[in-house]
């Protein structure tokens, strides 16, 4: 049966916009599911733990050796937060639609740079240093010795004394890189 | 063993670096001056010290207006190659075919603002222990010569870390990807801010792979050919397949770490991220 050509245009007006509402809010379901997915791979990644953990945290991450733990390596202050910057710039993350055409529609996730995210995580004695990168490409001890030194040394003059700062080497792990890059191709899937 | 990649970069990396600082930065002052006597017992008996104030002498004559030397005055008179004078480019020295120790010495060279070193120690170890002799670069009114081998600042040391090949085509074609460091030790701010700025606009800068068969110095650090051109050295190497910059971010210690360091040099870091194309085991 062929519709009367004024109904088939009435439908052809109506039915994107009936569709338009379901597409984007299935899209926006599995979206915020994928979202929640990556920040929760991100608060449960060992190096975060660590890190949250604060000074006394033990070196879960493995990336010491068990000699210390990231925070005291790194060289953060008692009360610093390091994680909470990159959180915010992952909770960031939105998507915003870019076609339409007849019904169909096409979404654009902007994920954080990863660059952007390792500005975001500056190393506490040189601020164009990221301690998030060292993690995955490695971090001298400075941080660690400057702690001791200033826990250690009223006078400053720790500096004439050699301390051992490790007994073995950084031990690189993959980090927000990889998160960034696995979340890339998992929004790229969504449908 | 054979040279590998990982020498050839060494090689042609400390070259690259040097010329470019040097070149970029203008960063080397023409000087003349006396040499002085001292015991070197490295060297063989038949050569005597003669030393300048200041370690490590620009060699490469494609610098503009470096003052590159190839002799030394003894006594009035010129003495070069020829006459068994050895110009060791790195402690700043003639090695002087004689047995005297009393003769005047004098020439002019152009000293590098920053001394290069190529090192194997942690970042750590480099900027905490205060082991470094500090070779101003402003003259002093009571000068001697400087003691050789030991390292001096203000100075670079280079160094290179991690290295990770990634499938990069059909065929085996890798993308190699080395991470390189270099700790500058600044004796003031505005040195360590030169230095930075230079290196931080050397993003995507190719330089080619230079074996080490080509490095222009011999064992005592004078030139092998007695002459040398950056210039023309890389360009006898041009085999299409440079190293690039793909990436490189500079910072500075804080100045509140500094001065937990009790130090009086101004530290500053520049992370390269180096990058070649090839198949391996070529």
């Amino acid at each position: 049966m062929k519709l009367p050509a004024d109904v088939q245009k009435s439908l052809e007006k109506q039915v994107p916009k009936v569709l338009k509402r379901d597409f984007e809010s299935t899209f926006k379901n599995k979206f915020e599911e994928l979202k929640n997915e990556m920040i929760k791979e991100f608060l449960t990644h060992p190096v975060t733990i660590e890190i949250k953990d604060g000074p006394s945290a033990s070196n879960i991450s493995g990336t010491l050796g068990g000699a210390t733990n990231l925070f005291a390596f790194i060289g953060f202050n008692e009360g610093d937060d390091p994680i909470t910057p990159i959180l915010e710039i992952l909770q960031n993350t939105k998507y915003r639609r870019t076609k339409e055409n007849k019904g169909a529609q096409e979404f654009t996730v902007d994920l954080p740079q990863i660059k952007e995210i390792f500005s975001a995580a500056p190393m506490p004695w040189a601020s164009g240093r990221s301690w998030a990168q060292g993690i995955e490409v490695g971090i001298s001890g400075i941080g660690y010795l400057l702690r001791k030194n200033s826990s250690n040394s009223r006078s400053g003059a720790a500096i004439q004394s050699r301390t051992k700062v490790r007994g073995g080497k950084f031990q690189n792990v993959p980090y927000i890189s990889a998160i960034i890059r696995k979340y890339e191709k998992k929004f790229s899937k969504l449908k | 063993m054979i040279e590998q990649f990982q020498h050839k970069l060494t090689n042609s990396f400390m070259l690259w670096f040097d010329n470019y600082l040097l070149t970029k930065g203008q960063a080397f002052t023409n000087t003349t001056g006396n040499f002085y006597n001292y015991t070197d017992t490295r060297i063989g008996s038949s050569y005597k010290a003669y030393g300048s104030p200041y370690k490590q002498w620009v060699a490469d004559s494609s610098i503009a207006g470096a003052n590159i030397p190839n002799g030394v005055y003894v006594d009035g008179s010129f003495s070069g190659r020829n006459d068994g004078v050895i110009l060791d480019f790195d402690n700043g020295r003639a090695l002087l075919e004689t047995n005297s120790s009393s003769l005047s010495v004098t020439g002019s060279f152009a000293v590098k603002d920053f001394n290069i070193y190529y090192s194997n120690e942690t970042e750590e170890d480099l900027i905490v222990e205060n082991k470094y002799m500090v070779n101003s670069r402003i003259p002093s009114i009571s000068q001697s010569y400087i003691d050789p081998y030991d390292q001096a600042v203000p100075a670079i040391f280079l160094s290179l870390a991690s290295m990770d090949n990634r499938g990069f085509a059909l065929g085996g074609l890798q993308e190699t990807s080395v991470r390189g460091n270099a700790v500058v030790l600044a004796e003031n701010p505005y040195q360590l801010d030169g230095v930075l700025s230079i290196f931080a606009d050397s993003k995507d800068e190719a330089f080619n792979a230079i074996p080490m068969t080509g490095n222009p110095f011999n064992e005592y650090y004078d030139l092998k050919d007695g002459t040398y051109s950056y210039t023309d050295l890389k360009n006898q190497y041009s085999d299409g397949k440079p190293f690039y910059i793909n990436d490189s971010t500079t910072s500075k210690l804080t100045d509140k770490a500094r001065k937990s360091l009790a130090n009086d040099l101004y530290v500053g870091f520049i992370d390269f991220d180096i990058q070649q194309h090839r198949y391996r085991h070529q």
